[in-house]
């Protein structure tokens, strides 16, 4: 009787326990959150964006998209989808619940009508649409009133190698006016057009990763004859996959599982990568082994998105996973996953984000999927803000809510760091600097309380110095003098 | 005359980098218990260099902590030399046992396991700006323990100055191959393993079925 009580009893807790186990494993994403510490090892952290919803056509009020490749945000806060299976764009409201109208047909400069074929990239300004028209091989530049402006097609310049068709896949407009072309089979940098439509050159070139292989190309290649040379398979960097614009400055990134140079970069005016001497790797830092699809996964970028505070969104389309990363590029969270449920992707094609949430396109599930900000990524990112605008001690109150929250956190203990150090607290900035691998703030924490100390103890410092000294003298000597002694003692025995 | 005991034997060799060993091949001193304990310090001096460095120039991967390269470093390092000096010298008519050869390379060795206990305690107490410190440290420490050992090899086998360099290059030489060979033995037993082990899977399965 009692023993079955028991038994009853320990059975009913092991399922409270084990109920209570399922529904913590049991989150909303259906992936693994890390994020990587300060050595390089992936570690479990806390997710910065949840999946809210997912968007369909049908939602939208029209029919379902097909192989949709492009979603833009618009200055009007209107969003623009490149459903290119369908041929055409559809334009919705910021809440994604509706669609406001519908881009199919557009009217050209001489009052005939034309149809998008394939339109795989929309960019919009306040007053101008530009679509990357990719099987008419042009691009499309009209007034939001639906009217084509101009339209840009194969240039006939002798900068464009006329054997190569133009396939715009993406395109991007600066301030001036200036028209930026990604050009699917062009690996020698965007296309840039000026505001009349000119072809102006190429812009944003990948660098060749120098590899051991190519290096000993290259010196191979110096002994070898002209019509060996013309048959070998050339070196040439994988061209721009997708860009994003932000102010002045044009992020490009390139979707080479094999590359590792110029993935990400962040371009001035002169087409100079801002970049290039960050040692960063964007996406995983070591490519992963998945025992379920028998692949390697190393991370392809195919998508780049600028968020209005800096952020740089990554939309790596092997893992299905968003690096975010601060403007310091210093990675902040990593969302998504190749999964069939909320918040996994089967093919991600595009990002977009909008304040606290980010969107992502899906070119075979066919949907938006919407992401938002959780309390932790708010945390996070109000943090890494102030700590990259130098307000150390700001951010110190927000860095201590992410480590609260988040112990895997290491950027946090940088940040915390850097503000005890601004605070003069040296030994709690050399802690803090000690988890986050951060030698040169613990240097500067360690030279500051070396300071303190021999300022405050600096006179018990020089006594105790004069103290061992004389000690060692004291005892050297009498050992001497003992030495002598039975030195002496042993001579005289050895001459009696 | 030069009546010293085994640990003030130590010190007049480490200083005396031109006559110390002569004078101890002379006197037929020297003891195995202290080289040994100084190949001991060393092995400490590897570990000690690579993981417990103050934390303002390198803070080190805690995750793990694998001992063998440490042992490499020191143990098998000093045995190769030992071995590969004693096999070349024999050839080339040097005087030394492979005791004394012991005995007078770890003598050698002090410099430099100093130099690396040495550093790593200063490196607590100094800051980025002040490695130079460090830096002479390390340079005077293998400096010296380079020519001790050179000395060394000179006094032990009583060779000319042209042929210890000889020696030296021999030895060293000759511990390439014998760590190739000793990489190459473990690889085949590693695979003779395999394959033992693979054939014991197999039977047994045989037999339970």
């Amino acid at each position: 009787m009692n023993k079955s009580i028991r038994r009853l009893i320990v059975s009913a807790l092991a399922c409270l326990l084990l109920s209570g186990a399922a529904g913590t494993t049991a989150s909303a994403e259906p992936y693994e959150v890390y994020n990587y510490d300060q050595w390089g090892d992936a570690v479990p952290s806390q997710a910065g964006y949840i999946p809210e919803r997912s968007v369909s056509g049908r939602d939208l009020g029209t029919t379902a998209f097909t192989e949709p490749s492009d979603i833009f945000l618009a200055p009007d806060g209107l969003f623009y989808i490149a459903d290119s299976g369908n041929d055409r764009i559809v334009v919705c409201d910021a809440e994604l619940t509706e669609k406001v109208r519908i881009i199919d047909t557009l009217t050209m400069p001489d009052g005939t009508k034309t149809s998008l074929s394939v339109p795989q990239g929309v960019f919009v300004t306040e007053d101008t649409l530009y679509i990357a028209d990719s099987e008419n091989s042009r691009v499309l530049v009209c007034g939001t009133d639906g009217k084509v402006i101009r339209e840009l097609t194969k240039p006939e310049s002798a900068a464009y190698d006329q054997n190569k068709t133009f396939m715009p896949k993406r395109v991007i407009a600066d301030k001036a006016g200036n028209v930026y072309v990604v050009l699917g089979n062009i690996t020698t940098g965007a296309a840039m057009f000026d505001p009349d439509g000119n072809f102006t050159g190429f812009y944003g070139a990948n660098r060749v990763q120098p590899t051991a292989e190519i290096i000993s190309d290259h010196f191979s290649g110096l002994f070898i004859s002209d019509e060996k040379r013309a048959r070998r398979t050339r070196n040439i960097p994988s061209g721009i996959t997708s860009f994003d614009i932000d102010g002045d400055f044009i992020f490009t990134c390139s979707s080479s599982s094999t590359q590792t140079t110029d993935t990400v970069k962040k371009l001035n005016a002169a087409g100079k990568n801002i970049f290039a001497d960050k040692e960063v790797t964007f996406g995983d830092y070591t490519p992963m082994y998945d025992t379920s699809q028998n692949r390697v996964l190393s991370s392809a970028i195919t998508d780049i998105d600028i968020a209005e505070d800096g952020c740089i969104n990554c939309l790596d389309q092997t893992s299905g996973r968003i690096f975010q990363y601060d403007e310091e590029c210093g990675l902040l969270f990593i969302t998504g996953g190749i999964a069939k449920q909320l918040g996994g992707f089967t093919q991600p094609a595009a990002i977009e984000s909008c304040g606290e949430k980010l969107y992502v396109l899906d070119r075979t599930k066919n949907t938006v999927t919407v992401f938002t900000e959780t309390e932790f990524g708010k945390t996070v990112h109000k943090a890494s803000s102030l700590h990259n605008a130098g307000l150390y001690e700001e951010a110190l109150g927000p860095w201590n809510d992410v480590l609260r929250m988040d112990g895997n956190y290491y950027a946090a203990y940088v940040g915390v760091a850097s503000a005890l150090l601004r605070q003069e607290d040296y030994r709690g900035a050399m802690k803090y600097a000690k988890k986050a691998d951060a030698g040169r703030i613990y240097n500067k924490a360690f030279e500051g309380w070396r300071r303190q100390w021999l300022r405050e103890n600096g006179g018990m410092l020089i006594l105790g110095i004069a103290a061992v000294i004389a000690a060692a003298v004291f005892l050297t000597r009498q050992i001497r003098k003992r030495r002598r002694k039975g030195e002496s003692t042993d001579d005289g025995s050895q001459t009696g | 005359m030069m009546d010293l005991r085994p640990a003030e034997w130590v010190r007049h060799a480490v200083m005396h980098p031109v006559e110390g060993f002569e004078d101890m091949r002379w006197k037929k001193s020297g003891s195995l218990k202290i080289a040994f304990f100084i190949v001991f310090m060393l092995f400490f001096g590897q570990i000690a260099d690579d993981k417990l460095y103050g934390t303002q120039f390198y803070i080190p991967y805690d995750r793990v902590f694998n001992i063998v390269p440490y042992i490499v470093m020191s143990f098998v390092i000093f045995g190769a030399w030992v071995v590969g000096n004693w096999a070349v010298c024999t050839l080339l008519d040097g005087e030394g046992t492979m005791r004394n050869i012991c005995i007078y390379s770890a003598y050698a060795l002090i410099p430099y396991t100093v130099q690396l206990l040495l550093n790593a305690f200063l490196s607590h107490f100094l800051i980025r700006d002040e490695a130079v410190f460090i830096d002479v440290i390390r340079f005077i420490g293998i400096g010296w323990t380079a020519i001790l050992l050179f000395s060394a090899v000179k006094a032990v086998h009583q060779y000319t100055f042209a042929k210890t360099v000889f020696a030296v290059l021999f030895t060293i030489g000759a511990m390439l191959i014998m760590l190739f060979l000793l990489v190459l033995f473990m690889s085949l037993m590693q695979q003779v393993f395999g394959f033992i082990f693979t054939i014991w899977t197999e039977i047994s399965y045989r037999i339970r079925v």
